[in-house]
């Protein structure tokens, strides 16, 4: 497309300048021949309109003398006659061909070309006198020595009874022509008229062509070529990607049209385009939705497994210990028997048999977080499940100083499931609170009805006073071991069992905490869809 | 005679309970796994048997289906970890006359056992 611009030769303006050019020049070419033609037409009528005329003169100037037969004053009147500038001979010779006059002295007395115009004029053939053109041309036009056109005029002096009765008896009767007069007439003034003509002609048709051909440029240029021009820059925006760009012509021709069809297009290109673009957005939205929901199962996936296989090996440790821990008891009771009850080797041995127990106590209670219990499966009120472990922790010695906020919806959130389990979940999360409350403050606990992505769930609320939980303690809070009790308070189980529990069921738990103020725990939990 | 055999694949169980049984005048037979047991029990007689439950090779169920087609008479406590506690009721099911569990202290293994010859 750009090679247009870059050849201008050949842009359609160009074309149509040099086709209207080469018309312009053709017809001036042919109006500028026919003028000349007709020109030198005009002329040589003209002249020999004047040639025939001083042939004319020429007889009626030597009629009287030769009447007379005066020979000198004859010749004399041919001399004048030739005198003037143009004239360039004059002559009168008989029907023979010998000269008998002429206005250059020299002539007098030779004989005239046999090819020349006076005899071929008549004569076609000059051995048989009697064999005449019917309509014969007396002039012929010829380049003299100097290159300049002559005219040569030939006309014949017919008998009559002034002629064959004169005194002389020159002519007989019987002849019909007695001689000839030939004037050679010079043509260079009308040569060079002509020529001046010519010239003058030629440069208007020149000047006539080049003024077509600029003013048709300038109209094409104007029309044509400029708004093309614009056209195809805009399309080159458009094509490089910016459909911003509209081509500002306002003409109402055809090219204007043109403009205002593309601009229009361009604008439903844009449409198009940013159509185009907001699904494209929407879809990579979609697409890093689902990219971060297959993250979290993920996760989650790799969490539970984790948790799931933390917990064989667990038990699996947990039980075996208990083999070596069974040879520890046995024995330290055994040695314990040979020892006085109140001597300080039974007192080190009862350290010995107290420790172990508290190994046996610790691995209990990993057995019991660890292990997937086959349950007992029913239909579980949340809500009564909450009541139930409220009742029995207020009754502990550890929750004496804490008061229970229990704001209950008044719905019955069925799940099928093990109660005992979800009375697990409930029971760590009092522990928790009480732990970071240092035993002392306020449990709010409520349960609500919740949706997430359209199914029914049932959200527990569980809100401490505590000491909150650290940001940097977040990521790890479902880790299993991972606890911020002091030694042998707690085992770090509580919380990646209760996740492990929810998770079972489908549901989820989410924290808030602050530093200083306090925790809470939300803890959802499908329910049945009814 | 107070004859009890012992199957337990850990030696230092069936130390424990040899130093803790054998000195209160029982008379006892140690076997490591399920196999060696029904040997013995195929050669002598026994009151008792304390099986473990869990043991590679043969299963401490599957040990305890036999005696009790085999050997109606002998009674079976069952040692256990805490972790198979529903195994334990399992087999008491099955037809085990009790069980412990591990880790246990010469006084429990003693009253499980004068209870079994008791009754």
């Amino acid at each position: 497309m750009k090679n247009i611009f870059s050849h201008p030769e050949k842009s359609i303006a160009a074309k149509l300048i040099i086709a209207t050019g080469l018309l312009i020049v053709v017809v001036s070419f042919i109006f500028w021949y026919a003028t000349l033609k007709k020109q030198e037409k005009d002329v040589m009528s003209i002249a020999l309109t004047y040639g025939d005329s001083f042939v004319k003169f020429t007889k009626r100037s030597t009629r009287h003398s030769m009447l007379t037969y005066n020979s000198e004053e004859t010749q004399g009147v041919l001399e004048t006659l030739g005198t003037p500038e143009g004239v360039q001979r004059v002559r009168i010779y008989n029907h023979q061909g010998n000269v008998l006059f002429s206005s250059n002295l020299k002539n007098v007395g030779t004989p005239v070309d046999r090819t020349s115009l006076a005899c071929t004029s008549c004569h076609s053939d000059l051995g048989k006198s009697a064999a005449l053109i019917p309509d014969p041309v007396k002039w012929s036009v010829h380049k003299d020595e100097k290159g300049s056109t002559s005219l040569k005029m030939v006309s014949e002096i017919p008998n009559e009874p002034d002629c064959y009765n004169a005194s002389c008896h020159v002519h007989p009767r019987e002849q019909e022509v007695l001689g000839f007069v030939e004037a050679d007439l010079s043509l260079a003034l009308l040569d060079e008229a002509l020529f001046k003509q010519g010239l003058a002609l030629t440069v208007y048709v020149i000047v006539f062509v080049l003024a077509v051909s600029m003013f048709l440029g300038i109209i094409n240029y104007k029309i044509v070529t400029h708004p093309v021009h614009k056209l195809s820059k805009g399309m080159e925006r458009v094509a490089g990607g910016d459909l911003d760009y509209s081509v500002q012509i306002n003409s109402v021709d055809e090219i204007g049209v043109l403009a205002s069809t593309f601009n229009s297009m361009i604008k439903d290109l844009k449409a198009a385009r940013d159509q185009r673009e907001k699904w494209t957005q929407t879809l990579e939205d979609e697409i890093a939705k689902k990219t971060e929901e297959i993250r979290k199962t993920h996760v989650n996936l790799v969490q539970t497994e984790k948790l799931a296989s933390l917990g064989r090996m667990a038990a699996g440790v947990a039980h075996e210990i208990n083999n070596p821990l069974t040879g520890v008891v046995t024995f330290a009771h055994l040695l314990k028997k040979g020892f006085a009850p109140d001597s300080p080797q039974a007192q080190d041995l009862d350290i010995i048999i107290e420790q172990s127990e508290r190994c046996s106590k610790i691995i209990k209670n990993l057995l019991t977080f660890a292990r997937a219990t086959p349950s007992e499966k029913g239909s579980v009120s949340i809500n009564d499940v909450l009541n139930r472990t409220v009742f029995m922790v207020q009754n502990q010695e550890k929750f004496h100083h804490i008061k229970f906020n229990v704001v209950l919806e008044n719905s019955q959130f069925i799940i099928v499931g093990d109660s005992s389990q979800f009375q697990q979940i409930f029971l760590n999360m009092f522990i928790n609170a009480a732990d970071a409350m240092g035993g002392r403050g306020s449990i709010h606990v409520a349960t609500r009805s919740a949706t997430e992505e359209g199914k029914p769930y049932v959200e527990i609320e569980f809100t401490d006073e505590g000491t909150g939980i650290k940001p940097e303690d977040m990521p790890k809070l479902f880790e299993p071991f991972f606890t911020t009790k002091p030694v042998g308070k707690g085992t770090g189980l509580g919380l990646s069992v209760s996740h492990g529990i929810v998770k079972h069921f489908g549901g989820n738990i989410k924290v808030k905490s602050e530093v200083g103020k306090g925790t809470s725990f939300f803890v959802r939990l499908p329910l049945q869809e009814k | 005679m107070k004859k009890i055999l012992v199957i337990d694949d850990e030696a230092i169980v069936r130390t424990s309970c040899e130093r803790t049984l054998v000195p209160e005048g029982y008379e006892l037979r140690l076997a490591t796994n399920g196999r060696e047991g029904i040997a013995f029990m195929e050669k002598e007689q026994f009151s008792l048997v304390l099986l473990d439950l869990k043991m590679p090779d043969m299963d401490g169920i599957e040990v305890l289906n036999k005696i009790n087609t085999t050997w109606p008479d002998t009674k079976v406590v069952m040692i256990t970890g805490y972790s198979t506690v529903d195994t334990a009721v399992q087999a008491l099911r099955l037809g085990a006359y009790n069980f412990i569990e591990k880790p246990f202290t010469p006084d429990t293994l003693l009253g499980a056992v004068k209870e079994a010859f008791e009754k």
